[in-house]
Order: structure tokens, then sequence, then C-alpha cells
């Protein structure tokens, strides 16, 4: 037992360590993604490659290979577990539920159309390519659509903001998309783990075949769970919130909050689903409470450490030795998975007001996949749905889209406007605007983005923040979508125009209210004298002065 | 927001007779306090003034847009005014201000106050509208043009 858990620790510290300074390093001189390096640290230095080395005092390698579906140890996946439902819990938290259930138009087109598309070209590449999949309702092929639905939004955004075309009909409508994408991603993965479940038993029975009346049980279950809790965690959530906020610490808010993600988790499993949906259904419920923004803020300092030792340990399960017969598959695989977003998100763009370029652009910003291709290809893996070759697969997938994706996106965004001029709106959405607050400075920045920030959730905005590397919110309330980024020089505001008059009056009044901010330093005075305060006395010698109840050798002055 | 639940033509006046900021203000505010809306006078000119003191709400185009948020009153009220001649406002551009609303919005929320703001605003930056505005000679028909 302390052997196990003295391997267990050294373990951790290796692969948290390696996925810091190789995400660091893949960041700052290949200019890609951090978690890129993190999957590389940990193929690295997992149990396929420099793990598996025997070391002196350890009685054998690092990362000894494990026996079963799973190559690493169940107490370190329990790690790289935690973390999934952790990433889930923030995912549901960030979702803008009220926009998702009323925002009809492009957004929703673009959003389904890239989930169906990818689904079911991913599925069929299994079925056509794969001699071990005899049928497209085949749960290793189900899981390959599945795990081919899922957007990372992260990197398109921090792209789309950094070339200031987050307000750009384009980029509000993939902003727009994402949001229907994870959950309706997380809806089939619901319904796709609930198939695998009963199929898994059926061939121990010995039955083959597709039985339908039961798989319609299943996703009919499946959605009933996610749809009931949902409901449920929405009604109840404000309550809990409210009765938590007694306490008068947000700590012990979150902390409660992550527990609950955790219960749901379990109680998820328990009823034949996936982990994750239970943690995703909890941050939904508690996305709409005013504690929503607290909670991620707080979960965001946990996630920092759990992420990079996620994406390791996902690494630490790829087998290069089982990937060269699926080389060509995963090739395959993963440009078919590419076609299905360009396709399924570009065509309704092309349809909606936008031209090919706009069409070429949503789709490439559609492409980046993420933890939840991951997620999804670790739980086909250790249910034993896929194999060692298909987790490859899986991983070639994330590394190809998300590399091709950003200069793909670079590129597509050069030229002229992707929007047909013809057509005035779409979606609500008009050409876009830019106003800019010049600020002295990071921290007043900072300063002013936290409060313009807190102005607008004040007037019942969902401010969701969509890059964690920079500062990038998007605003949003009913029709009415922003971004605000923050800058070294300042603030910028992408807008429409429509919203324009608003948006600049309402931040007009709080600029006015630094007025009373500013009065109230001016009355602190001079900074520099209540500084001397504190200096007074610093240096003063000991015995000229000595400390309160240590002067028992001078008589108390009579 | 429809700008027909908050003007009326007791709170739309073509001809103010103030020739002086301060004067600009108080009539607006008795034309409000005339509707029976406002609780506590005092209380909601120290509003208007105070938000006036930290920065003028004069603002291009003869545009002036005085307003407070005070406890003295329950929801947003508004008032539209229209002056002969010019009345200087402390305007960003430095022109005379012709054209007033003002605003009183409970201090709990700024949104229908904003909202209600940008509507209008919306409207005026039509010169066109600005000008026929300034043409009205009686409540009803200043009230047509800002709600047609």
């Amino acid at each position: 037992m302390t052997h196990k858990m003295t391997l267990l620790v050294l373990q951790l510290a290796v692969i948290l360590i390696s996925a810091k300074i190789f995400g660091y390093l893949v960041e700052r001189y290949l200019k890609q993604p951090r978690v890129l390096g993190e999957l590389a640290a940990g193929m690295i230095i997992g149990p396929y490659a420099l793990g598996a080395i025997h070391l002196p005092g350890l009685e054998g390698s690092l990362f000894p290979l494990v026996e079963g579906t799973l190559p690493v140890s169940p107490e370190l996946y329990g790690f790289a577990v935690f973390a999934s439902i952790g990433l889930l819990f923030i995912a549901g938290l960030e979702t803008d539920l009220p926009t998702f259930l009323r925002f009809s138009g492009v957004g929703t087109a673009v959003g389904l159309g890239g989930v169906v598309a990818s689904f079911s070209l991913g599925t069929l590449a299994a079925y056509l390519f794969l001699p071990s999949v005899t049928s497209l309702m085949d749960p290793a092929a189900l899981f390959l659509g599945t795990l081919s639905t899922a957007t990372s939004v992260g990197i398109t955004a921090r792209i789309l903001s950094e070339r200031r075309k987050m307000s750009s009909p384009e980029g509000v409508t993939i902003l727009a998309a994402a949001v229907l994408d994870d959950v309706v991603g997380i809806i089939i993965l619901a319904v796709v783990v609930g198939i695998a479940k009963v199929s898994g038993a059926d061939v121990g029975a010995g039955q083959v075949g597709v039985d339908w009346a039961r798989i319609g049980i299943i996703a009919a279950k499946a959605l009933g769970f996610w749809l009931g809790f949902t409901v449920i965690g929405i009604l109840v959530a404000p309550r809990i919130t409210k009765e938590l906020k007694r306490f008068h610490s947000i700590e012990m808010v979150a902390g409660v909050a992550l527990g609950l993600a955790l219960l749901f988790a379990g109680l998820s499993e328990m009823a034949g689903l996936a982990m994750i949906i239970g943690a995703y259904v909890t941050g939904l419920a508690l996305s709409r409470t005013d504690v929503a923004h607290e909670i991620q803020e707080q979960m965001h300092g946990i996630s920092s450490y759990i992420v990079p030792t996620f994406f390791c340990v996902m690494g630490m399960l790829v087998d290069f030795s089982v990937l060269p017969p699926v080389l060509f598959f995963g090739i395959v695989f993963s440009l078919l998975a590419m076609a299905g977003k360009l396709l399924g998100a570009g065509v309704p763009a092309l349809l909606t007001g936008f031209n090919l370029r706009g069409a070429l652009r949503i789709g490439a910003g559609m492409l980046p996949r993420g933890e939840v291709t991951l997620i999804v290809a670790g739980i086909g893996l250790s249910a034993g749905v896929i194999g060692q070759d298909l987790f490859g697969v899986a991983i070639m997938t994330l590394l190809i889209s998300t590399i091709i994706a950003p200069p793909m996106l670079v590129v597509s965004f050069r030229g002229g406007t992707g929007y047909k001029r013809e057509v005035k709106v779409v979606a609500g959405q008009d050409l876009a605007r830019q106003i800019r607050i010049p600020l002295p400075g990071g921290q007043i920045a900072a300063f002013m983005r936290r409060r313009i920030l807190n102005a607008f959730r004040s007037e019942e905005f969902f401010v969701t923040r969509v890059d964690f590397d920079r500062h990038i919110y998007r605003v949003r309330k009913d029709d009415i979508v922003f971004t605000v980024v923050q800058e070294e020089e300042g603030l910028a505001i992408n807008l429409s125009p429509a919203h324009e008059q608003f948006i600049r009056l309402l931040v007009l009044e709080e600029i006015v209210e630094l007025t009373d901010l500013l009065d109230g330093l001016k009355k602190i005075g001079d900074p520099g004298s209540l500084g001397s305060d504190l200096i007074e006395g610093l240096f003063d010698d000991a015995d000229d002065n000595p400390p309160p109840g240590d002067a028992s050798d001078d008589p108390p002055p009579q | 927001m429809n700008l027909q639940k908050v003007l009326g033509p007791d709170v739309v006046r073509p001809q103010l007779s103030s020739k002086t900021k301060a004067d600009v203000i108080d009539e607006m505010l008795g034309i409000l306090v005339a509707t029976g809306k406002v609780k506590d006078e005092e209380a909601a000119r120290t509003a208007l003034l105070e938000r006036e003191r930290k920065m003028s709400t004069g603002m291009q185009h003869g545009i002036a847009i005085p307003h407070g948020k005070t406890e003295a009153v329950d929801a947003l009220i508004a008032c539209v005014a229209v002056s002969r001649v010019g009345i200087d406002f402390g305007s960003l551009d430095g022109q005379p201000a012709r054209i007033f609303i003002m605003t009183l919005s409970p201090k709990n929320r700024t949104g229908p106050h904003i909202q209600f703001l940008a509507e209008v605003s919306e409207l005026l930056r039509s010169k066109e509208r600005r000008e026929t505005m300034l043409q009205a000679s009686t409540s009803q028909e200043l009230l047509r043009i800002l709600i047609s």
C-alpha cells in the first residue's frame, strides 16, 4: 500500500512537471496550443515509452504497464476521471442556457449541421474502413462518431480575438454554434453510452443483431435522465445556492457545488450513463444562478492543475506499437471528421447569408477538438468498447484538427467579407463595430473590465469567459451579443451597430461612477504619507525599542 | 421597450422657458413632479445634479440627457423637451443644447433607463428628425414625431 501510494505521488509529480514544461515549450516556441504539449508529454513519459524504463530504487519502472483495458494504474486513472468531471462541470457552468434555448437562426443551423455531419461521417468511416465493425450501430462506430462531434471553441476564440474578428458575423456565429454543439454532443454521448452498455451485455449473452426497440428505450432513458435532471436542477439550483450563500463564503459554495457535480456524476453512472453527463448537468443547472461566475473563477484555480494532468494521462494511454495498422484509417477518419465539420457547419452558413469564404471561415472555426473528444475516447477505452488502436485514432483526430485548424482559420480570414452584402441581417447581427477604451496599463484595464462586466451582469447579462489564456468575454442577453477583450493598452468591445447605443451608454455610466472612486482615493491623501507610517521604526535598533512583552529587565516606570 | 409606455403628452414639452442649465433641470423636474410619480422632489433634484457634477450629460448635436438614479421613483419616468434657444449645457462638442431628455429611475436598476435612452438616441441620430422636433409647436406634435 505504502509503495503504491509512493509510486502514485512520484507519478503525479513527474506528470505535473513535464506537462507544464511541455505545454509551455509548445506554446512558446511552436506557437501551438498548450494541450498538444501536455499530450506529447504523456506520450513521452508514459508506459509505452520512457515510463517503461526500470529505475534504480523503484523496484521497476515509474509507469509500469498495467494489465487490462487501461495501461495505467486505476489510482492514476482516477485522477484523470476526477479531472474530466471537473472539466465538464466547468463546461456546464459556462453554457449560456437561455441563449441556447432562445437563439434561433444561423448559430443553431451551423451547430446542429456540424454535429450531425461529423457524427454521421465518423460513424460511416468506422463502418466502411474497420473490418471489426459490421454495423452502423456498432458501439465502436458510434463512439468514433461521438468523439468527432465536440468542438473546442477556446482555440478559435483566441485566434478570432487576436485578428479582431470576434464580432464579425462569422465570429458571432461560431460562438453561438459552439453552445449548441456542447449540449447536443453530450446528449449524443448519453445515448451512445447507454447503447454500448446494453450491447456489451448482449454480446456476453451471445445475442447478435440490432434490437431497435431496446435502443429506443435506452435513448429515451438517456434523454429522460438528461432532461429530467437538467429541468429539476435548474429549478432547485437557485434555492440551493441561496441557502449556501448564508455561509458568506464563496469557497464554501464552490466546494459544495463541486461535491454535487461528483455526486451527480456517480448517480448518472449508476443510471447507466457516463459520469461526465451528471457533471455537465450539474454545471448547467448552476449556470443560471447568480453565483455561477464566482464558482467558475474558483474552479479555474483547480483546473490549471488538473487539466494538464488529464491531457498528460490521456497521452500516456497511446500505444505506439498498435498504431501502424490503423494509421491510414486514423488519417482518413480525421480528415472525414474535419470534412464533417466543414460541410456540416459550412453549408448551413452558405444557405443563410454567408458566401463561400464566410462558410469556410465558420467551418474552420468549428474544427478544433479538445477535452470532450479525449473523455469520450477514454470512456470507450475503459469500457472496452474501443481498443488501444482506436484510442490512438482519437488522439490523432485531436492532434490533426488542432494543428490544422489555426493556420486554416488565419488564412481563411484573409481577403474580403465572408458575408453576402445584399443580406443585411443574419440572426440579428449585422456588420461589426468596435469600441476601444484606452487605459493606462494592464492593472487599470483589468479593474475596468471587472467593473464593466459586473455592470452588465447586474443587468442580467450572461458573461462567459471564452479564452482562459487571455481575457476574452462573451456577453449576452436575448439577441444582444458582444465581446469584451482586455488588452495591454485598454479594453475593446466588439459589437453590432444595432446595440451600440445601449452598450455605449451603459459603459459610459460605469465610467462616470469612477468619479466617486476617485474622490474616495483623493481622501486618502498622499499615499507616500501612508507608506511612511508603515516604514517608521522598521530599522530602529532593537535595544532602543524593545518589542512589547520583552522588557522584563527594565523595571516599569514609577 | 415601447417609448409610448413611458412618454405621454403630459411629459413632452415643445417650448421650454428656461435659459440656463440649472433652470432647465428644475423646469423639467417640475413637469415630472406634476405627474405625481416623484415621491421626493428634493432627492430627485440632488440625484440629477450629482450626475451632472460627475460628467455633463450634454452630448452632441444639441442633445442633452440629464438623468439620475433615485429612490424617489418606483419605476422609470421620462420627460422630453425642446428649447427655442440654445442653452449652454457643457456639451461634449461645445454646442448649446436644444433637445433634452430627462430620466429618473430607481437606484437598483440601470437597464430600463439605459434601454430607454438608447432608443431615444437611436431616434435622434437622424438630423431630419431633430430638425422636425425643433419645429414642433404642440406637445401632441412633438410626441407624434417621437413615437411614429
